[in-house]
């Protein structure tokens, strides 16, 4: 580094200096806010700490804890693991469902983007109370509905077997912000690959599966990654609407975090959780990365 | 010459005494300024917290309150970072959380000297509960919270069924419930309790879930008397009379009890609370409050609670901190909440001025105030409320969705008796028993 340093010219040194420069409030922004606080998580995920007393260190006894007498950890995991399997292809499918009919070209279609980003935008909190009303058993539109073509609707968030699936289906609500994103995507395909395609007589499907989507692998990459952390991230609807119920069907493990961190004033254990589940994102996200050689590609 | 040099040390002495005056008058006038954490309700609002603030300041010059009126969401969050950090806490605060004890200043000698203030001139039960720890006086309770049963005396009325009185049993609310239950017209009896080993749990037998060192859950969560209870659970949730889970949610609009449902009808009786109380009353609900039942022979217990307001351990001014506090939660302060906002005074001396004291439904809910309350138990283990409860949620679970029949309850229960103890001995090295 510093012999790289000492073969820049003048001219080179001042510009990686105003480089720097122009780096370092992300820098620094980055130091306090993420490193900082990761290192520090490491810290004290190796302590008891109740938040309000000072830390003592328990060397690794709140990782034995975790992988050998916490049913809890277990249970939760499993329950993370299992909404991100329901959930993620759901997004992924509907989103370019979506994306697709918000591709066409007929009156009022930026209104009609408008209308399915807004959902997006609106807090968890809102949307975890409104679907609390959708799915009520006995007087929700869900049931309501299925009641008119003789289907008896089941209990939804107040069923065990119900709870997560209906989590699950809550969360294609924000679809409309994955749509978004493919739109770009979807308009970035060059349109003269799509004549000389109807030229050849290829029809609309065969164009969809062998221009649309490999030209769209690049965006379907991107969404795959946003889309698999923000699953394993799920807390709003478990805090607001399950409380991690029934019989802990819906106990997430970032509502376990919560819990002990929050409730249990067991910022020790919790910090160790939080590490594990950052070690979980990053499995996954460097799997999804590694295999993205095989099914992405670029256009050039 | 010498005129001259006398006349300099006449202004040299003049600026010095000027000096020292100013310097001397400043320190006599300088008023201490003392820092205050606070939430606003409806009833204490932040007009009744300002109108407190000026009363005090205006009988205490020499004392400033530097008030913060916070959002409840970051109350906690800021008071765990400045006690954890030892520095930045205020003055005066609640420290309603069981960690944050330690903490607070023992006021326990500046109380006893107080010519205005005593222990005495507060509920009795509120100021052993919400005031003392460890035989400490460590804050004074602020307003007094409680649960009871409401009972709607038209729907009452319209079913025949007698009001219930003070000596009910748990038994007689099922059969009330079921009598007062009517499908076509969408209304159910009674709502169901909203947590185990709260006042029903403990009127049915002394039930705790294990016990009293902290160390044993073994024949404490299943034993019999806790056996009853959940047993008693399971009988009204198989009653038909109480609505679901997700009808308390959906049709529920208040978090802390089903109040919109009493106040439309659709709930005969419903366990509430005194602000419950006041909103029904506001709704010209007819209505009566009677204590939530128990078995005769048994103590009768409340689920209640108030705002701990204490001083912090290390505040720099515990004598002006301690003037505050007297005069916040003492009855000038009390009193100017109760008037402005809608706040029911920890003191029974203010309480009574309360402009519906003499109403039925006011002296049912004064009557209540003083039954021994469930915080002597829950509020001394910290545990109990995150760690072995949710250990234990699954009985309730299992009940509430109908998954189990009445004579599994036992085996239900001796299931989990395993997890509560691992959550116990787990949580009590970490937060005391």
């Amino acid at each position: 580094m510093l012999s790289h340093w000492r073969k820049m010219t003048t001219q080179e040194r001042r510009d990686a200096k105003t480089g720097y420069l122009a780096l370092s409030p992300w820098m620094l922004g980055f130091a306090v806010f993420y490193a900082f606080p990761i290192l520090a998580t490491f810290y004290f995920s190796f302590t008891q700490w109740t938040l309000v007393e000072p830390p003592v260190w328990i060397g690794l006894d709140n990782y034995i804890r975790m992988f050998t007498r916490d049913p809890l950890f277990v249970s939760s995991l499993k329950a993370t693991t299992l909404f991100v399997a329901l959930s993620l292809p759901l997004k992924l499918v509907l989103g370019l469902i979506l994306a697709l009919l918000l591709n066409l070209k007929i009156p009022g279609m930026n209104l009609y983007r408008t209308i399915f980003f807004v959902p997006a935008v609106i807090s968890g909190v809102a949307v975890s109370l409104m679907w609390i009303w959708f799915l009520q058993p006995d007087t929700g539109v869900v049931n309501t509905l299925l009641s008119y073509i003789g289907v008896q609707g089941p209990y939804w968030f107040w069923d065990r077997d119900w709870a997560l699936p209906s989590v699950a289906i809550m969360s294609i609500w924000k679809v409309g912000g994955a749509a978004i994103i493919y739109l770009a995507g979807l308009q970035n395909i060059p349109a003269h690959l799509y004549e000389a395609a109807k030229i050849d007589g290829a029809n609309q499907w065969r164009r969809f599966w062998r221009i649309t989507l490999p030209l769209l692998t690049p965006t379907l990459f991107f969404q795959l990654i946003i889309e698999l952390i923000d699953a394993f991230k799920i807390f709003t609807e478990a805090f607001v609407i399950t409380k991690g119920g029934p019989l802990k069907a819906t106990y997430f493990f970032l509502y376990y975090f919560y819990e002990e961190a929050f409730r249990n004033f067991n910022m020790g254990y919790a910090s160790a959780l939080a590490l594990f589940l950052l070690l979980v994102i990053m499995s996954a996200t460097v799997f999804v990365y590694r295999t993205s050689g095989r099914w992405v590609f670029y256009e050039n | 010459m010498e005129y001259r040099s006398n006349r300099k040390l006449l202004v040299l002495f003049s600026l010095l005494a000027l000096l020292l005056l100013s310097v001397g008058g400043a320190a006599a006038q300088d008023p201490v300024t003392i820092t205050w954490w606070t939430l606003a309700s409806a009833e204490s609002p932040e007009p009744a917290i300002r109108a407190v603030v000026e009363a005090f300041e205006a009988e205490h010059p020499n004392i400033k309150v530097d008030v913060t009126i916070m959002a409840e969401s970051a109350y906690g969050d800021l008071m765990n970072t400045a006690l954890g950090a030892g520095e930045g806490a205020p003055d005066i605060a609640y420290f309603w959380e069981s960690p944050w004890l330690p903490h607070t200043l023992d006021i326990t000698d500046r109380l006893e000297a107080d010519p205005d203030l005593s222990r005495d001139d507060y509920f009795e039960e509120y100021f052993n509960n919400w005031a003392t720890w460890n035989d400490r006086v460590v804050g004074l309770p602020f307003t007094v919270g409680a649960n009871f049963v409401m009972y709607n005396k038209d729907v009452f009325d319209e079913a025949g069924v007698d009001y219930p009185t003070a000596d009910w049993t748990p038994w007689d609310y099922i059969e009330i419930a079921k009598a007062l239950t009517d499908p076509d017209k969408r209304r159910w009896g009674g709502d169901r309790p909203r947590g185990p080993f709260r006042a029903i749990w403990r009127n049915i037998g002394a039930t705790k879930p294990y016990s009293d060192d902290s160390a044993t859950v073994e024949g404490y969560f299943n034993g019999p008397d806790s056996v009853a209870a959940y047993t008693w659970l399971w009988d009204l949730v198989d009653s038909g009379a109480t609505p679901t889970p997700a009808d308390i949610e959906v049709l529920g609009t208040e978090g802390t009890g089903p109040v919109d449902l009493f106040i439309a009808g659709r709930l005969g009786m419903a366990t509430l609370n005194n602000g419950h109380m006041i909103t029904a009353a506001n709704a010209g609900v007819n209505f009566g409050v009677v204590p939530e039942p128990h078995v005769p022979g048994n103590e009768r217990y409340v689920h209640a609670w108030a705002l701990r307001a204490s001083i912090w351990a290390g505040t720099e001014h515990p004598d002006e901190a301690y003037e505050f506090l007297s005069f916040w939660a003492g009855p000038e302060g009390q009193r100017i909440n109760m008037e402005i906002g809608a706040l029911m005074p920890s003191l029974p001396a203010v309480l009574e001025d309360y402009p519906d004291a003499d109403s039925d439904y006011f002296q049912g809910f004064m009557g209540v105030l003083n039954g021994t309350q469930t915080a002597e138990w829950r509020a001394s283990h910290p545990c109990w409320r995150g760690a072995v409860i949710r250990a234990v949620s699954d009985a309730w679970d299992l009940i509430m969705l109908g998954e189990i029949e009445r004579d599994e309850v036992q085996a239900t229960l001796d299931a989990l008796v395993e997890p509560a103890q691992a959550a116990l001995d787990d949580c009590v090295p970490r937060l005391g028993g």
